[in-house]
């Protein structure tokens, strides 16, 4: 059971609502079978083998268990459940009716069957049938050769982030915030599948993020692109915080008052020689018999004087144009015929006070191209109207190349000609050619096209359809399976010319890209997430108790196991390295938490390791502190995690009962962890699952909630010492560590497997079991190198190949 | 010379909000933004915490009068605005034969009723969201149909409940049964998204052709996707129609921005800086966001999630350092159940915080928050047996009067909460013959 299984929630059935009161049931052969060294259930079957029985038979492996256990309820007309399982008589009969026989393996293993008040067969048996059944599947679906069907894949986060790197050299932008960040620094996070935030079934669009991709596609471009129109943005001046202002307060968040003459000025520099056109909405408190009157001056001197007519309730824009040095300015307002009477008591008369309020003022420079052009602008724009090209046809030749780029595949005709159509749209607006470009641009970032990385199949709802991919799709899946982005010139041309596919040529494409610094997103993406790194963000050490842990120890965990990574994919080292390597790489603060002698500073440095303490990512603080509590270590935590993210054999969940357990007024545990730990897995139905993860938590005891050594907690000595369901034991995690080692296969496995749900973007099925055993065969021969891995993934059918989708 | 009086902060006022308040250019009429004296809009809003409530300090003992339990002291001030409502359940996220996960399925099921399938990834599916039903039948009223509010991502990896794809933990809205909508968790994105977007020196002119070209871009990706859709197969349609239900909404929106042009109006003196450190001020600051989108009939329905559901966050700043969700199996331990205790107070800390900002606000006769109906609650009870009946659950605001509030109503056990939806929907002037589980209207409310 080490394949992801689709959900089938219309399974024959399932038990009710009562909760099965399951006793005693222990998955105790979740490392026995990879104990002795041989890969557990269904690695051993490889390959089928045409006219070879698929495996031991029904009448051995699998009737005397239905007989024993089953079919005195499941049989004849009366059947529970409508269940009938007295009549299969052999491995076809089980292979017929296949959603029935699933069912069974499904119940089996998860202890829903037999209903409590009836004989229980051991863990071990259960274990033998259920993986009896799958195996037979397995099997028949290798024959199939399906492939498997990817649901269409929206970028990710860190996939839009570095495409659009790739397409404009655009690392930043102005954030909705205003600070500077990643682009999709403002989207939603992506829901994550299988483990990975890559996963085109959960990986959704709501209007929220569709609206973020429309705000980030106009920041975006107008950084690629420029215009004559950016340099003619109207800049605000403060006149609130002038500093040579004689009078007045502060009018809107910009602007001034002026109750007595006087003058409000402004620095403004001009980046460039030209016509400027400053604007000042202003509004007049009116008395006596004239209108406030407002200069404008430059550098002292008044260029236009302006009477203001307008009051407060509609205030009015006044505008001078001047010409400007390139340099800096002083821009001023004065205020020149004031005019106040007081109010008079005596003949109840009001003051008279005629007041100048300037609002807001601008400056907007003339327009034209800045002079010096980003890269990503000299790179698109390779042609200008003029010159005997039309608007139209310059469009169309800096068009087709980009839409090419942006939808990574050939451009078709009538796409770029609906898009030349705004260069017009601009035009109308009173806009450059640039501007057109822009908008155009802005357009194809927020189409589907770009947005989801498309594979068109010429019968899409035939799932007995299926295909090999073309050239262009086979360059996305590389590009974003190694560098979450998209792919580069070299790739694009391999496709142009059709050789692509051509499985010598994806090979070494697949170790060229691995060699390649993008190849970082493999550690950043693939192992942030198989390793959990990422959620080292989240996790709190109380600092009370844990005073060496700060925000500086926490960055340099996460960078010493993506360190750790990137030297194994780009050294190519055996994946066994992951489990004991005899380096890492660690700074000051690393240093001092590991005891190791003579490294200061932040940079770090790679050591080789002696002694049996540290070695390999288990012994990494990193994931020694995101499997822990803030305040103590959790054996269970830990132990789960290497079931599930090394060994690939995650515990099976909790019998739906036990939760209810707790309704037992029952004293609480006393003792030291290991003690109440030990307590707790009296209870039958804890302890089938908690044998296992339990001892290879206690087996990590010596390491401390943030990774530290330790030989005592607290007042205790630390006794990581274990014994496996499967009766290996050990003293301490370097004794743990060499049984661990000696399931090389399991873990090896493990790690393809999921390699794979990350460059498929899909959970694994049935029918992939023999690819990944495939892999795991292909890997032996090559010494578990880490490329060896990436390349029979790439070579494989479901990576090459899709199919139709089966319908809902 | 007499200072010359510029009214600012005119319409938004008796609210201090731990930022500084959106002032309104004083050139602006206030009238497009202003509330209508007359009629108040209704409001919706949902808060959920995770992991469950330490129950005997919750559940009034008596019925009728509310006689408020210990974690419950920091809602004194508001006591007579809310209703403690016992023995509502969320049926559907008990196991029913789906083993663990009730982490994944008490946030799934807690506004849909419905029970999430089983997936790591591959079809989920749980059903549409009470908020989200108001907000695609009566959303159009205003300019965001509806707000999500959180103060956690999703999870950044791994497998987050027993075989459930994280979508289920981290989301409680969901647009329709296989989409969940992402929550936001930095207040200054939020902020932006409903009040900035506007360069305060960009000119008319230039922003009503921004408005032009960004319909145009509208048009035209809206093209390219129905040129794509017939192409797909079945689950590649489901993708492209949450892009094209996306695409349209922020047509409609662009639309209605014309019309209100709001972004033009506000001008922000400070804005809030990003996810600060402190939890509390982080919640406080989201709870300012939907005051402030209720308060100027920005959206009128809201979600919020205090943290995701299975949340191992310590609380040290209230010394509980432990991680929440550790706290929450208690094993019967005093001392946890405490810590659990602990936390409970600090969330309603927060709680009251938002409570009483909205009473502070005056619409029409009454308040904002006599104007609001808002669910604070869990869709675990306790922690330890994951039970999802008996639910802790807080109904704050008179819903725009009639609403009798003060009380500690007690139902029977195993009554769906979508009852009560339904009940709200009703006032909301969404009339829904079921949601989820629903089995009819609540009684004694009204």
């Amino acid at each position: 059971m080490t394949i992801e299984r689709s959900t089938r929630p219309d399974t024959p059935w399932r038990p009710g609502p009562f909760g099965l009161v399951l006793a005693a049931l222990l998955p105790a052969t979740l490392l026995i079978g990879a104990a002795a060294g041989t890969p557990s259930g269904q690695a051993k079957r490889v390959k089928p083998a045409a006219g070879v029985p698929a495996a031991p038979g029904f009448e051995a492996q699998a009737a005397p268990f239905f007989k024993k256990y089953c079919v005195a309820c499941h049989s004849g007309p009366a059947a529970q459940a409508a269940v009938v399982l007295n009549r299969a008589t052999s491995s076809s009969s089980v292979l017929q009716d296949r959603k029935t026989w699933e069912a069974v393996s499904r119940n089996l293993a998860d202890r829903h069957m037999p209903p409590a008040a009836a004989p229980q067969p051991s863990d071990a048996e259960r274990q033998r049938v259920a993986g009896w059944i799958d195996g037979l599947f397995a099997k028949a679906d290798c024959k199939l050769n399906d492939p498997g069907r990817v649901t269409l894949r929206r970028l990710n986060r860190e996939e839009y982030d570095n495409t659009i790197r790739d397409l404009f050299g655009v690392e930043t932008i102005k954030l909705s915030g205003g600070q500077e960040g990643r682009p999709a620094d403002d989207f939603p996070s992506d829901d994550v599948g299988y483990g990975f935030d890559n996963i085109g079934d959960v990986l959704s669009i709501s209007p929220l993020l569709m609206e973020k991709y429309v705000n980030a596609a106009e920041r975006i471009t107008a950084r690629a692109i420029a215009t004559p129109e950016q340099g003619a943005v109207p800049v605000r001046l403060d006149l609130a915080s002038a500093l040579s202002s004689t009078a007045g307060s502060r009018v809107g968040s910009m602007g001034r008052a002026l109750a007595s003459n006087g003058e409000v000025t402004a620095e403004f520099e001009a980046k460039r020689a030209g016509e400027y056109t400053v604007t000042a909405v202003a509004y007049e408190d009116h008395a006596g018999d004239e209108f406030a009157k407002m200069d404008f001056r430059v550098d002292g001197k008044t260029i236009r004087t302006e009477e203001v007519k307008t009051r407060q309730r509609n205030p009015a824009s006044y505008a001078a144009k001047v010409d400007l040095t390139a340099g800096r300015h002083k821009i001023g307002f004065a205020f020149t015929n004031d005019f106040y009477i007081p109010a008079d008591p005596a003949k109840k008369t009001p003051a008279q006070d005629r007041n100048l309020y300037i609002f807001s003022a601008d400056v907007t420079a003339p327009a034209g191209l800045p002079e010096t052009l980003p890269a990503s602008h000299r790179r698109i724009m390779i042609c200008k109207p003029g010159d005997g090209l039309s608007d139209e046809q310059a469009a169309r030749k800096i068009l087709a190349p980009l839409v090419s780029r942006i939808y990574r595949r050939p451009a078709q005709p009538s796409e770029v000609e609906r898009l030349v159509r705004y260069v017009h749209v601009a035009g109308q607006q009173g806009e450059s050619f640039e501007r057109g470009i822009q908008i155009a641009t802005q357009a194809l970032l927020c189409s589907p096209n770009f947005l989801f990385r498309v594979e068109l199949d010429p019968k899409p709802n035939d799932k007995s359809s299926s295909r090999l991919l073309n050239d262009y799709e086979l360059a996305s899946r590389l590009s974003y399976f190694l560098w979450s982005s998209m792919p580069d010139e070299t790739l694009f041309a391999l496709a142009a010319k059709g050789a692509l596919h051509r499985p010598e040529i994806l090979a070494a494409q697949a170790r060229r890209m691995l060699k390649d610094p993008k190849a970082r997103a493999l550690a950043d993406n693939f192992a942030g997430q198989w390793l959990q790194l990422r959620n080292l963000s989240l996790v709190a050490p109380d600092v009370k108790r844990f005073p060496e842990f700060d925000e500086t120890l926490r960055r340099s965990m996460r960078t010493e196991t993506e360190m750790f990574f990137e030297a194994v994919v780009q050294e190519d080292r055996p994946v066994l390295d992951f489990l004991d390597g005899r380096f890492t790489y660690v700074n000051g603060p690393l240093a001092r938490l590991y005891g190791i002698d003579g490294i200061e500073g932040d940079q770090f440095r790679r050591v080789a390791l002696t002694g049996d303490q540290r070695g390999g990512i288990l012994s990494q603080a990193s994931i020694l502190t995101v499997t822990s509590n803030p305040t103590r270590t959790s054996p269970v935590k830990r132990g789960k995690w290497v079931l599930e993210q090394l060994l690939g054999a995650p515990p099976p969940p909790p019998p739906p009962n036990v939760p209810k357990l707790a309704d037992d007024k029952k004293e609480p545990l006393t003792g030291t962890l290991r003690q109440r730990m030990e307590q707790h897995r009296k209870d039958p139905v804890c302890a089938s699952c908690h044998t296992t993860m339990d001892a290879i938590g206690f087996g990590l005891e010596n390491f401390d909630p943030v990774g530290k050594w330790r030989a005592r907690d607290g007042d205790n000595p630390i006794d990581a010492s274990g014994t496996l369901p499967g009766g290996q034991k050990f003293a301490g995690p370097a004794q743990l560590k060499q049984i661990l080692k000696s399931k090389r296969s399991q873990f090896v496995k493990c790690l393809s497997q999921k390699l794979m749900t990350y460059a498929l973007g899909r959970g694994l099925q049935t029918y992939d079991t023999c690819k990944v055993s495939d892999i795991v065969a292909s890997a032996a021969k090559n010494d578990y190198r880490f490329s060896s891995i990436v390349t029979s993934i790439v070579l494989s059918e479901p990576f090459r190949m899709r199919r139709g989708d089966g319908g809902h | 010379m007499p200072e010359p009086k510029i009214g600012r902060r005119t319409l938004l006022h008796g609210v201090g909000t731990l930022m500084a308040l959106p002032a309104l250019e004083a050139m602006a009429p206030l009238g497009a933004l202003a509330q209508s004296a007359k009629k108040s809009p209704l409001r919706m809003a949902f808060m959920f915490v995770p992991n469950g409530i330490h129950m005997p300090a919750w559940t009034p003992a008596t019925e009728g009068a509310l006689d408020l339990m210990p974690s419950m002291q920091p809602l004194a001030k508001v006591r007579d605005s809310i209703n403690v409502l016992t023995g509502l359940t969320q049926h559907n996220a008990e196991a029913l034969g789906d083993g663990g996960g009730d982490h994944a399925r008490s946030a799934a099921a807690w506004l849909t009723g419905c029970h999430p399938r089983k997936t790591d990834g591959a079809e989920i599916k749980a059903g549409i969201s009470a908020d989200q039903l108001a907000a695609q039948r009566v959303g159009d009223r205003t300019r965001f149909p509806s707000l999500e509010l959180g103060c956690e991502r999703g999870a950044q990896s791994g497998n987050c409940d027993s075989g459930y794809s994280c979508a289920y933990s981290s989301n409680i809205a969901w647009r329709g049964e296989s989409t969940p909508v992402a929550h936001e968790v930095d207040p200054r994105a939020v902020f932006e998204r409903l009040f900035g977007g506007a360069d305060p020196a960009e000119t008319a002119e230039s922003r009503k052709r921004r408005e032009t070209y960004r319909k145009s871009v509208l048009d035209f990706v809206m093209e390219d996707a129905k040129r794509l859709q017939p192409k797909l197969g079945v689950h590649d349609q489901d993708k492209l129609d949450e892009y094209l239900t996306g695409v349209r909404e922020i047509e409609r929106r662009v639309e209605l921005a014309e019309r209100a042009n709001i972004a033009g109006r506000l001008a922000i003196a400070d804005r809030p800086t990003g996810v600060p450190a402190d939890f509390g001020e982080h919640i406080r600051l989201m709870c300012d966001m939907m005051l402030l989108a209720f308060q100027t009939d920005t959206t009128r329905i809201a979600t919020f999630m205090l943290a995701n559901d299975g949340s191992n966050r310590g609380y040290a700043d209230i010394g509980v350092p432990e991680g929440h969700h550790d706290c929450s199996h208690h094993g019967g331990d005093p001392v946890k159940q405490g810590k659990v205790q602990q936390i409970n107070t600090f969330h309603l800390k927060q709680v009251a915080y938002l409570l009483e900002k909205m009473q502070a606000v005056k619409e029409g006769d009454g308040t904002l928050l006599d104007n609001t109906m808002l669910v604070y609650g869990a869709g675990i009870s306790d922690g330890d047996r994951h039970n999802h009946d008996d639910l802790p659950i807080l109904l704050a605001g008179r819903g725009g009067g009639g609403i009798k509030t003060g009380r500690h109503i007690r139902y029977k056990n195993g009554t769906p909460m979508t009852n009560l939806f339904l009940c709200m929907l009703d006032r909301m002037g969404v009339h829904a013959e079921t949601l989820g589980d629903s089995t009819g209207r609540l009684d004694q409310l009204i």
